[in-house]
């Protein structure tokens, strides 16, 4: 595949203690996979390989020279890293804890870390919890000798502040910038409009007068919106506070994974993600690719095509029944069986509601999104209407829904089955969408299934609550904010 | 929204109609079945967890400052320790200990008053010679710490598993809970709380029990009575999950902090920031930035772990942070287990002593300091060895 970076310096890391090479500055994940390995990290309890999908955050996470939990999809490769693999015992080559995959799903409905099959109360259960302490907490601590300094934050104000650097990012700072107004664009990509820039759209330049804030996570909208806060994805920086009259969220819409068996392979890959590692990096997600999705899949493979990758199949994502393979894509079925070691997919899209959950949300019973568009205005494919999940008729009870929190369709189904109907219970019976990823995309996921299973329409069930800061700052950088922002009195 | 019907198996008429199914309510009714009571209704407006139930700290400690809390907390810190067994349920507490960390000398003055209180009553406490704080809290930052007094008998237990236990052994004694159905009106009979409506269903009740958490007020209002105190947000946060680091819950007195890791290996705590008292569900940034900082300060090696999650939940808290627990002085028959802000650990114990007096009469010398009319008695409980901002 043609390359932008093969001119890049090539560096030696460390994955699990062995050396390979890496072009200096891409993200470890993309140096992984150039080396083949996609199996990245394990899911908490039965252990399943994760890789990295561009849905669930959980796939991505290692300990980088003794950090842990860092996001392999973003942290540049460096000379001499030491990227190890998490929730491994007693090392990556020699991992024990595999075993756990030979477990029935059943085994672990409300279980392992809820009461279901623990020993009840005494010495017993005091072991246990030290047990499962050890096995759910992934990876040791950060090393003693890390920096333990505070990042000081800074506040800042302005007018508008666009979340997202796409085209309707770029157009909607543009315009508030011609009418005066002070404008930050804030992008978590090192370059605003990655995904256009990969889809080939041309793109207004952002006009000197904007701020742009790029590498930097927009977790949090306090006080109704009045407060946004952003984090850098480097640990060395300090968060950002923003005072504003305005947001306009352009944060587009990803694509929400199917809800059939082997959804949580490595070798899954949703659209964006894909395309943009395609373009930037010239790593192609597998050498047979399917595409399947809800309308846009023929034209994300001729992107993929121009860069080189081998499509295999292009379909509706409502045709596919099966992903095969245990630690990696080894075929689908779609009607036929078709061999290919990378599945992308391409819609149901739907835009991550978590900013705008945060600043629309009301009630003292429930946070229940009010609806209310307060100083938050969408634009571009976030504006668009939430696509349907298709729900399988027959919908396996091995679908991981919640691959962070290893919670399958079986789970969800046992607890729907037996009553309970209402989310935010169904949340905390199962832990689904308490991991990294925080509710997007699994929510959805799962209120299509409880839908589709009661015969409701998905709208019709509240969200559970959205929270910041989803893992995307540092305790550090957090503590750097407290000098910054006072309470709202 | 996913509301349960209202009137649909709601029953017309209960013994003791108990208002909020947190744990306080959860906890009254299954001590009410064990003294043999069966026909009890529990009502909660919100869902099933969706109180300060479910979003508090889960810590759990025997020992206060004062001899009225720590009577109190220490009956139910014992029946923490036998719960799972009374349940027939596990609720997951462990005896990991709890440790209450004083930074300034005249707190750890104030600590080792409350040595010689625990001495008196029987609790189990000891402080930790700063020489063995390193094997006691190894990551600690033993230069931030004055003295280290150490409840062994503490724990936690995580609130689903409590919450859980609780109302599977509620239902299996016969107790019905109904979630999303709220309590509209409550009717008075010639001086005594007779029945409460949930719309325009009527239950009619031998007592009624307001257990309503942050929501304690406005169930007053409803039912006529006065109710000291006022409602606020807490807020609390999670990091993400490492594995173990911190093996005691801990109270920082002087930081107005209190956390521990769960057994998800998540650095579960908040501290307190004061601000102006408000009900509200949603977060704001000054905890989060107060409770990193602390973290930063007390645990270095916390510094680059990522903050997972921050919530809210909301309290009802009494003019001296106590409870209110007992008859209401102006309403027969209607009962209070309020102003709670250490309900979580203290909700067995309450439980027991509220059930005892609604199904016997006899009140418990326990109880008694924490009697809803204190304040106008002029006898309001001092307690120092808490964790919240005097706002």
């Amino acid at each position: 595949m043609p390359s932008r970076s093969d001119d890049r310096q090539m560096v030696e890391f460390h994955w699990n203690g062995h050396p390979l090479l890496g072009r200096l500055g891409e993200p470890i994940a993309v140096a992984l996979r150039r080396q083949g390995i996609g199996v990245i990290a394990r899911s908490r309890k039965l252990h399943r390989p994760l890789g990295q999908s561009g849905s669930y955050i959980a796939g991505v996470l290692a300990r980088v020279d003794g950090r842990p939990n860092v996001r392999l999809d973003l942290e540049p490769v460096g000379q001499g890293m030491r990227v190890e693999a998490q929730n491994v015992w007693p090392s990556a080559r020699f991992d024990l804890l595999k075993a756990a995959q030979l477990l029935p799903a059943k085994a672990i409905y409300g279980g392992f870390e809820h009461a279901d099959w623990t020993p009840q109360g005494g010495r017993g259960y005091h072991l246990w919890e030290r047990l499962m302490a050890h096995l759910a907490g992934m990876s040791p601590p950060p090393l003693p000798s890390l920096p333990s300094e505070i990042r000081p934050g800074r506040r800042v104000q302005y007018d508008t502040v666009v979340v997202g650097g796409g085209p309707a990012g770029r157009h909607a700072a543009n315009e508030a910038a011609a009418h005066g107004r002070k404008v930050a664009v804030v992008t978590r990509g090192h370059i605003c409009g990655r995904y256009a820039a990969a889809c080939g759209v041309e793109q207004e330049a952002i006009d000197d007068r904007v701020a742009v804030f790029t590498g930097m996570e927009l977790f949090g909208s306090y006080r109704q919106g009045a407060l946004l806060v952003g984090a850098p994805h480097r640990y060395d920086q300090g968060a950002v506070a923003f005072d504003t009259q305005e947001i306009v969220l352009a944060t587009g819409r990803r694509s929400i994974p199917p809800l059939v068996p082997g959804s949580h392979v490595p070798g899954v890959m949703e659209a964006q993600a894909a395309l943009v590692m395609a373009h930037e990096h010239g790593v192609a997600p597998g050498t047979a690719v399917a595409v399947v999705g809800s309308g846009a899949q023929a034209a994300i493979a001729t992107r993929l095509t121009a860069f080189g990758a081998n499509i295999v199949h292009v379909g509706d994502v409502a045709d596919l029944t099966r992903i095969n393979g245990r630690v990696h894509v080894n075929s689908i079925d779609v009607g036929a069986t078709v061999i290919c070691d990378a599945v992308v997919h391409a819609g149901p899209w739907h835009r991550d509601p978590n900013l705008i959950f945060q600043t629309q949300s009301d009630g003292l019973l429930q946070l229940v999104s009010t609806g209310a568009s307060g100083n938050l205005r969408v634009a571009g494919a976030a504006e668009e209407a939430d696509e349907d999940v298709v729900v399988p008729a027959n919908l396996s009870d091995d679908v991981l829904i919640c691959p962070c929190m290893d919670v399958t369709a079986g789970e969800l189904l046992m607890h729907i089955d037996a009553g309970e109907t209402d989310p935010e219970v169904l949340k905390r019976l199962t832990s689904c969408g308490m991991g990294p990823c925080q509710g997007f995309p699994c929510w959805d996921s799962m209120i299509a299934v409880l839908a589709s299973r009661t015969g409701q329409h998905p709208a019709e069930f509240a969200r559970p609550s959205h929270r910041a800061p989803r893992r995307a700052i540092t305790v550090a950088q957090a503590a750097g904010l407290h000098d910054v922002v006072g309470p709202d009195r | 929204m996913n509301a349960r019907p209202v009137n649909v198996s709601l029953p017309k008429k209960a013994s003791v109609v108990i208002v909020g199914g947190g744990i306080q309510g959860l906890c009254c009714a299954f001590y009410l079945t064990t003294f043999g009571l069966r026909d009890v209704v529990v009502l909660d407006a919100g869902y099933w967890q969706g109180g300060a139930s479910g979003r508090n700290g889960t810590l759990i400690r025997p020992g206060f400052g004062g001899p009225e809390w720590t009577e109190l907390f220490k009956l139910s810190c014992d029946e923490w320790s036998q719960l799972s067994r009374k349940l027939g349920e596990n609720v997951m507490f462990t005896k990991r200990g709890y440790s209450m960390i004083a930074e300034r000398a005249e707190t750890a003055a104030m600590l080792g008053r409350a040595a010689g209180v625990h001495r008196d009553l029987g609790v189990h406490s000891y402080f930790v010679p700063q020489a063995d704080l390193p094997h006691h809290l190894p990551a600690i930052n033993h230069r931030r710490v004055a003295a280290t007094l150490h409840l062994p008998d503490g724990g936690v237990a995580p609130h689903h598993a409590a919450m859980k236990g609780l109302r599977a052994a509620c239902e299996r004694n016969g107790v019905q809970v109904f979630y999303r159905t709220a309590v509209t009106a409550f009717e008075r009979t010639g001086g005594r709380a007779s029945a409460v409506y949930a719309g325009e269903h009527r239950i009619d009740a031998g007592s009624v029990v307001i257990a309503g958490g942050g929501h304690n007020l406005k169930l007053a209002d409803l039912a006529g009575i006065r109710l000291d105190g006022y409602s606020m947000r807490i807020e609390a946060m999670a990091l993400e999950p490492i594995r173990p680091l911190i093996k005691p819950a801990l109270a920082l007195i002087d930081s107005l902090a209190y956390f521990h890791q769960t057994s998800r290996g998540e650095v579960v705590g908040g501290t307190e920031v004061p601000e102006r008292p408000r009900m509200s569900l949603s977060t704001d940034l000054p905890v989060m930035a107060a409770t990193a900082k602390v973290y930063l300060e007390m645990f270095p090696q916390l510094a680059e772990v990522r903050v997972l999650r921050h919530w809210a939940g909301m309290i009802h808290v009494s003019s001296d942070f106590g409870p209110l627990l007992g008859e209401h002085p102006d309403l027969k028959d209607l009962w209070v287990s309020a102003g709670w802000s250490y309900g979580f650990a203290g909700a067995p114990g309450a439980g027991l002593l509220l059930a005892k007096a609604i199904a016997t009469g006899e009140v418990d010398r326990r109880m008694q300091p924490f009697a809803v009319d204190r304040f106008d008695r002029g006898k309001p409980v001092a307690e120092a060895g808490i964790v919240l901002a005097k706002n």
